[in-house]
This record gives structure tokens, sequence and C-alpha cells, in this order.
């Protein structure tokens, strides 16, 4: 229903008159695409709407009230804190309220306990600075050092530097989430008092449910503070060097730095990476897309494709790579030591060390996910799958294989596998396939490639990451579950039993395989005829 | 490039210009917005921590997306292809907006998007739709129309700063263009400016009539009067026969480098002469022994980087070319990303000076937060321009300077301005001020 004028004044009395508009420019602001991430795919085009209104609360109890005013008079809203995750954190109805965070950007930095307390509105990059400042750091997800660190830690929230860190479950200390009720749920240990430095609280940790594996996108309700695990860095300064677009982290070299090796076999790149973590050493250990090699060397899309034309198949077929990011977490000679054990293993290898430069261009503070979109203009990271190491890069190989069936329009990658890198030490193996395509194409094969992965996926046995609101829940919940779907449906009736927050998330990519003629020919699974339509 | 790829998609190219007239030289710009905000955030690598953090004086100041240029990309976008309408709204998001180029640097940085051109583009639209520009700068545009000047001061005391020890030459190859605000209110720049070029020992004459630049007509949409301006200047310019053109003014030095050679679509090499600004004549004169800065200055200082002078003034290149496959141009374009904008000049002449301490603010060179007065805003948004300057002088604050200098008489007005109201301690000076400084005994 279109929010009406009593309403809006309601909720303008919250906010004050400043920070609520129903203007058609103001609301345009937040349409979705038709440039970023997954936009100018099927899924933006049949699923997004620019709201009806907009309002930026500052604290978590106006955040309350307006939801508990959205409940009581039944106006669907979406939580949103950048706007950078594409048409999934835009609204999927008519005339929905956008609840626009980036007001809540409080920042609490707890240098004895290691931790900090961040509101939805803070990104990840000044988060970075004043750990660093204090001599801790944090992981920059792969969404980039622009993404909001509680939307980005109840999705993914991992990069190359998990090597170490770890899986970005373990580094939420506490949550506060503000119900679709407008009642407050905290988790971990912010349940228990206002010093959240340890992980757990009383009861049954309900931080899964609201994560999952890669979140539900706010269709649970708001979370409004989180407090996140922050970890000894070592002390020197990085300095920031250069002058946009050319700008750096200065490394120290005596306590940290990138190092490339060029290794033999796919064997021997995961073999290294293993190794690497058995010997517990590196910050990173990671193998990216040999794409981002060429970005990272053109000045302009133009020179991308020189550069990336001069490839083919037997070329990426045989170049492999492992990047290696050795940090003194404790002294010099700490420093020193990982590298002599890092050279024996790639001397065992047969892996060569390539001049590297002592600088981060991206990972440590400025995760570059911004640049992805320069070569093509449409760009997703289509799946991830965290498994074994041996597993995680059969994955990457099955992924380029079905892709070259959907090239064009896909970017000719020429068999690139993808992301490729070892997670907590080589106890588990990660992998990311990533897709680019010109917005200008026919992009319906895409949306089918989106939804033909997650087929392939069942039947290769890959534990995937699209599941729940990033595929149709009735495709994936019951091969996963067997009764994942109906699961996660009770979750939902039972937190927002009038669909109100983010609807018809976790069912919108089953409403959209219904909507969109293209994805008819998919359908082979089954799903309840009462679906929203 | 694409041609030599083995796999080849059919796509066929479009025509496009560098051509702010027609928006829909731009729609490819304003249809690749991936919303990363870059253009808002300082750049990463230089984030300063939880304060600071953004570059954008609109999206900071009035929050809703709408006024980023991620929303402003959407807007126009939807306008361009006739799904929205202009309102009153609209003119707000599209004015209050200092075109600083804040946005522009920081989608080069990823992304190549022509996110200035663009927001000129639809201010040019505004004003052939009948919407724009705002009323305030309509009275301006009147005052220039009938004066020549900003002010809409007598004409002829346009050179009522000239005092009994300033000579201008009749004939010399530097012409220093005073600009309006050097000219009537901010004296003191033009006759510093005046002693430098004595000290350095080069001879200046001024335009014979000098008019205003030209900048708040430019910068609110209304091409065809500024292009009138533009063709007026370059003309008596060229009639000097002179070879270089010396600003004083950093909104004046990026009309004459930029955005004339943009009105009259020819390249800033094209002009006939050269465009410098005061600070890159005195760094050279300083470096080269022509100028010597011998009296101290005991003061802990920080420069402001003023945006025409910074990431707006990389010169002109008028191109004119064809999109195709992955939205690759050819023939190929030298980007403007505002990597080479006076940003060291000014710096080596203040580390120059006996007893300066100058330190950087959080945000500087390419992510300097604009002081808020340039480019129409000062004008239709007073308040606007205000809580900008007194935003950037928190950073003044925390790192305890007590003398901020800046390269542009806007700058330095609307700090004053700020600073008189918020009581605060600090000294603001245009540069050719601490250089005259310096350089008497």
């Amino acid at each position: 229903m279109t929010i009406s004028k009593e309403i809006y004044t309601v909720l303008e009395s919250i906010v004050g008159r400043e920070y609520i508009s129903d203007d058609p420019v103001i609301c345009e602001g937040y349409r979705s695409g038709p440039g970023g991430y997954e936009n100018g795919l099927g899924y933006e085009r049949v699923m997004t709407a620019v709201p009806g209104c907009v309002i930026m609360p500052r604290t978590t109890e106006e955040v309350q009230k307006i939801v508990k005013v959205c409940y009581r008079n039944e106006v669907p809203y979406v939580p949103y804190s950048t706007g950078f995750y594409g048409p999934r954190s835009h609204p999927h109805v008519e005339d929905a309220l956008l609840i626009d965070l980036k007001r809540m950007n409080d920042f609490v930095l707890d240098e004895r306990h290691f931790y900090v307390e961040v509101g939805p509105g803070m990104v990840y990059s000044p988060i970075q600075e004043e750990c660093m400042n204090h001599g801790a750091y944090v992981v920059i997800g792969g969404g980039g050092a622009q993404a909001s660190a509680i939307a980005n830690l109840i999705g993914d929230g991992w990069s190359p530097l998990s090597h170490r860190i770890g899986l970005p479950h373990r580094r939420i200390l506490g949550t506060e989430m503000v119900l679709p009720d407008g009642e407050i749920l905290r988790m971990g240990s912010l349940a228990t008092g206002d010093d959240p430095f340890w992980g757990e609280g009383p009861g049954p940790d309900l931080r899964g449910l609201l994560r999952g594996y890669t979140g539900v996108r706010g269709c649970l309700g708001i979370v409004t503070r989180m407090a996140i695990k922050t970890l000894p860095f070592q002390p020197e300064r990085l300095e920031p060097t250069g002058i946009s677009p050319d700008t750096a982290l200065s490394l120290p070299e005596n306590r940290i730095k990138w190092i490339n090796f060029i290794v033999p076999s796919k064997e021997a790149q995961e073999k290294a990476m293993r190794e690497i973590g058995h010997a517990e050493i590196a910050g990173a250990v990671t193998k990216v897309p040999l794409f981002w090699r060429a970005i990272a060397k053109a000045e302009c899309k133009e020179e991308f494709w020189d550069i990336w034309g001069k490839e083919n198949e037997e070329t990426i077929a045989n170049f492999f790579i492992v990047r290696v990011l050795l940090i003194g977490f404790t002294s010099e000679e700490q420093m020193e030591y990982d590298e002599r054990v890092l050279m024996d293993i790639m001397s065992e290898l047969g892996g060569e060390a390539r001049r590297t430069k002592p600088s981060d261009e991206s990972w440590i503070k400025n995760a570059d996910s911004a640049g992805m979109w320069l070569m093509c203009g449409g760009y997703v990271s289509l799946d991830y799958v965290i498994e074994t190491l041996s597993q995680a890069s059969e994955h990457g190989s099955s992924y380029a294989a079905l892709k070259k069936k959907y090239t064009p329009p896909l970017m000719p990658d020429y068999g690139d596998p993808g992301w490729f890198q070892s997670f907590e030490l080589g106890h588990q193996g990660y992998s990311e396939f990533l897709i680019y395509w010109d917005p200008d194409d026919d992009t319906n094969p895409v949306d089918q490639f989106y939804v033909d992965t997650s087929k392939m996926n069942i039947k290769n046995r890959y534990y995937t990451s699209l599941l729940g609101p990033h595929q149709p829940l009735y495709l994936t919940g019951p091969k996963y579950g067997p009764n994942y779907h109906k699961f996660m449906l009770k979750v939902k009736d039972e937190f927002d039993p009038k669909w109100m927050s983010h609807p018809p998330v976790p069912l919108a990519h089953d409403v959209f395989v219904e909507r969109a003629p293209w994805m008819h020919n998919m359908k082979d699974w089954d799903s309840p005829d009462d679906l929203p339509k | 490039m694409a041609k030599e790829l083995k796999v080849r998609y059919y796509k066929p190219k479009t025509d496009f210009k560098f051509d702010i007239t027609d928006i829909e030289n731009f729609v490819y710009d304003m249809s690749r917005c991936i919303k990363c905000k870059g253009c808002t955030w300082v750049d990463h690598t230089y984030m300063p921590g939880a304060r600071f953090m953004t570059r954008c004086p609109s999206a900071t100041k009035y929050e809703f997306d709408a006024y980023g240029a991620y929303g402003k990309m959407r807007i126009g976008h939807a306008m361009a292809e006739g799904r929205l309408q202009w309102n009153e709204k609209a003119l707000e998001v599209l004015y209050a907006c200092t075109l600083c180029g804040a946005c522009d640097v920081g989608c080069k940085r990823n992304l190549d998007l022509e996110i200035e051109l663009t927001l000129e583009a639809l201010r040019v639209k505004a004003v052939k739709d009948g919407v724009g520009p705002m009323p305030a700068h309509k009275k301006i545009a009147e005052k220039i129309a009938k004066k020549h000047n900003y002010y809409g001061a007598t004409h002829k005391t346009r050179t009522a700063w000239i005092t009994d020890d300033i000579k201008p030459a009749k004939k010399a190859d530097v012409v220093y263009f005073v600009g309006c605000t050097a000219s009537y209110v901010n004296k003191e720049i033009a006759q510093s400016t005046a002693k430098i070029l004595k000290a350095a020992g080069t001879d200046f004459m001024l335009m014979p009539d000098e008019w205003c630049c030209g900048n708040t007509v430019f910068s609110v949409g209304m091409w065809d009067e500024a292009r009138a301006m533009a063709q007026r200047n370059v003309d008596k310019m060229r009639k000097t026969g002179a070879g270089t053109l010396l600003v004083s003014c950093a909104e004046g030095y990026r009309m004459w480098k930029v955005d004339y050679p943009k009105l009259l679509d020819i390249s800033t090499d094209d002009l006939g002469f050269k465009v410098i600004h005061l600070v890159e004549y005195a760094d050279e004169m300083i470096k080269n022994g022509n100028l010597k800065m011998k009296k101290p200055f005991d003061t802990r200082m920080t420069y402001h980087d003023p945006c025409s002078l910074s990431r707006l003034s990389e010169p002109w290149i008028p191109y004119e070319g064809k999109r195709g496959w992955m939205g690759c141009v050819e023939p190929r374009l030298q980007r403007r990303r505002g990597k080479h904008g006076v940003y060291a000049q000014p710096r080596d002449i203040l580390k120059e000076i006996p007893g300066v301490n100058l330190v950087e603010m959080p945000r500087m060179r390419e992510n300097a937060f604009c002081c808020g007065a340039g480019r129409g805003t000062k004008e239709a948004f007073p308040d606007f321009a205000q809580w900008a300057a007194k935003h950037r002088l928190e950073e003044v604050t925390e790192i305890g300077a007590e003398t901020l200098v800046t390269a542009c008489p806007w700058c330095k007005n609307n700090f004053i301005q700020a600073v008189k109201a918020n009581g605060d301690d600090v000294q603001v000076l245009d540069i050719s001020e601490v250089i005259r400084a310096s350089i008497e005994s």
C-alpha cells in the first residue's frame, strides 16, 4: 500500500522532517540500477522498485519506532546501509519504505580488549585505519572498503586475509537487532551487557540464523549495532602514497610484504597453500582471477582488453600463481623466520618468486572491489564455496567449463577458474567465481547461467553459498536440507509473520523465476502455487 | 584492442562527444554508476579514520543518496530517458553541489566515468529546459551582462586596486588577469600578485578592458552566455600578443585553462597562450633563484587545495569518438583524472618560507573537502556554503593550525566568514599575501 499522509506524519515525527522524504527525485536516487553489482540483469529489472519513501534514523530507538509503525500499518520496508550490494538490497515491492541507515555510523574502539563497536553506516576503511593506529587490524571483506561492516559481516565478509584470521562469523562478538515487531534482540555477548569482548552469550546463538552462510538480506530484521573482533597487527605505519588513481599503501618490508610466486602446476599451487597453512605462516595466501592482473596493469578499459586479448586457453591453463602476504606480527625475527619457511616450501615445489612491489593496492585497507566493473560494466560474484582446498580448486574449474555454454554474452575468460585461496591456515579452501558481461548485450542467458550453476553445484555435490535469498529456495532447499527451505520459511514466519521486512525475501528468486518468461524453461523443480506474484 | 580477440561479439558502435550541451553524450556514464560511492568517500588508501571520511560536501550535508553523485547519476538518467520530471527538489539536488570534482576523481580511481561533465551537462539541460538556473544565479548573470563584473560594481573602477607603487606595463609577455574578486573585493590579492611579479623581475600587463571570466555563468549551465564571454576574453587576450596569462584566482584559472577551451571546442594547447596560476609562476621563480623568501613567518600553517587549481585543472582536450563492445572507446581517450593538478607547487612554496611549519589536514590534495563557495553554491545556497567551510575548519582545528592558506579568493572569503561566525582563532590568508610578506623586507 502507498504510505499515507497520516503514516508519513507519524514517521516524520520520529526522525524530523529533514530526514524523511517521499519526493520522487529523492526516491529515484535510491534506484538499484542499471549499473552495479548484479544490476542490469533480469533480477534487477523484474524484482526491484524505487522506494515510495526514504527515512534516515539516527538511533536504534528510532529504528524501533519506525518498524513498529510499519508493522502496525503493514508498510513493507527495506534496511539499507550503503546500497552497494545491488538489487538484493533494494526494495522488491512497490511503495516500500527504504530505511537508510547511513546516519547510524557510530564507532567505538576498545583498544584493551581488541574489538570495535559499529553502527550499520560505518564502512570498512575508517575502521581499518583506526584499528591500525591502535596496533590492530580487521579483514576488509571482498565487498570492498566502501562496504558497511555490518552488512558485509552478516553477508559474506571474507578476503585473502581470512587465511589467518578465519571466517567472518567468528569475529562477530555481539549484535543488536531490531525485529520486525520493533523489539530488540541482542546476541553474543551484547546479550548480557555492554562490554562485548567475548563472542558468546546465554542461550542458543542466533547469529547463525541471521547470517547463515551468506546472510538473509535483512528479511529477519535490522542489525543496528555490532561488536567486531580485531586482532593484533604489526606496529609499523603503512604510509599512503601516490595521487589518485595511482594510490597504494607503502609497506615496511621488514614487517610486511607481498611475494608473488609462479609455480609449475595446479597441484603445486594447492600444495603450496596447504603447506603454508600447515607451517602456520603468512597473513594471506591467494590466487586471484588472472584477469585481475590485467586490470592492475591496465591504465584504462581499452588497455585492459589489449592485455587480456593476448591471452588464450593455453596461456591461462598453464599459469599458476600463488600470492603470499607475510606479516611480522610479533617481530622482525618472526618475519624473517616466516620468509625462510616460505622459501623452503616454494623451493621444494619449484616455485619462483617474482619481483613484487613493496606496496599494497588492495586487501589491507582498500579492498578494491569497485574496479571490477572497469572492463565490462556488468559484474557479479556468482558463487563461492568454502570447502577443502582440493574441492575448492575443482569447483572453479567446473564453473569455467559450464561458463563456456554462456559465452557470449559472458566475457571471454579463456577458462580462468576464478579466485581460489586458503582459509584458516589451509584448513579450508575458498573458491569464488566471478562473471562479467556488457550490460548492453542480451543478458537473459546470464540469468539462466545463474540458476544453472546452482543445478551444477547440486549435481556435483558442492556445498554452495547460493542458498536462501540467492537462488530459488525451492530449488536449493530440498537438495541441501532436505527441509532447509521449510526451516528457513518457518524462521521467517516466526520473526516476521506479516512479511514486512524486505518482502518477498527469502522467496525473491523463486518469484523472479515465475515472473521472468525467459526463466520458465529453466524450472524443473516444484514450488507451491501460492508464491507471492 | 578488442578487435584482436578471437571471441568477438557483435556490438553496434555509438557516436559520442564531450559536448555538455547534449545530455545524451553522458547516458552511458550515468547508466554505469555502481553505487560504490567512491565519489563520496575519501580514497580508501588515504582514509583518515572515523572522522572526515567523506569528500563530497553535498552528500555529507544532505545525506540522502540523491545528493551524492550516485544519486544524481540515477536522477539524471531518469530525466534523460523521460522517466522523471524537473521539480523544486531536482533543482536543489542539482545546484546544492559545488561541482568541486571530488566525485570525478573518486570515480576515476576505479571506473573512469565522466561524472563532472555529466553534472555540468545536467545544469546545461536545466537551463535549456527552462527551469534553471536558480533565481540567485540569474541576478548575478544580469549584473555581469550589465556591468561586466560579478558584483555589479562600476566597470571603470575595476583597476582601482592599483596603488602608486604598482606599474603595469603597456606591453608585456605576461598578462595578469585579475578577476572580479581581486579587482573589487580582495584587492590585497591583486596587489600582492603584482608585487611578487615585480620582485621576481617580471613585467606584466593587464588585459585591456578586463571583463568577468564568467565562472558563475558557466557553472550554473548558461552555456550560450558563457560561450560568448569565453570568445570575447580569448579574442582580447590573443590580440595582446602575450604568451602567458597569469591568474591569482583558482576559479579563473579553471575557466581560462579548461572551460574556455571546452566552450570553444578547442584544446588548451590551441588557445595560443599559456595559462598559469600565480603559484606555478612563484614556484618556478623560487626554484630558479629569481624570488627569495627570506622574512620568517613563524606559524603552524596548513594549506587548503582550491578545487579548481587542483583536481579540476588538467588541460582540456576535445573528444569525439565511438563507443563499442564492453564500452570501449576509439580513438583512445586521454582521461582527465585529476592526477596532474597543481598540488606540489603551493606546498613547495610554503615550505620554503622560514619559520613555517606546514602540516597537512586529514583530507588533502585530490581528497580535499571543498570550502563550499564555488560554482554557484554560495549565491543560491549560502547556508550550505557556510556549513561546508565550517566543516573544513574542523580539520584545521584538529591539526592545531594557526594559519590557513589557500590560493583562491572564493575560498579565502568563505573561510573568513566561517571563522568569524565560529569565533575560531585561525588566520586565513591567500598564498599571494604569504609570499609577499616573506619577500618584503
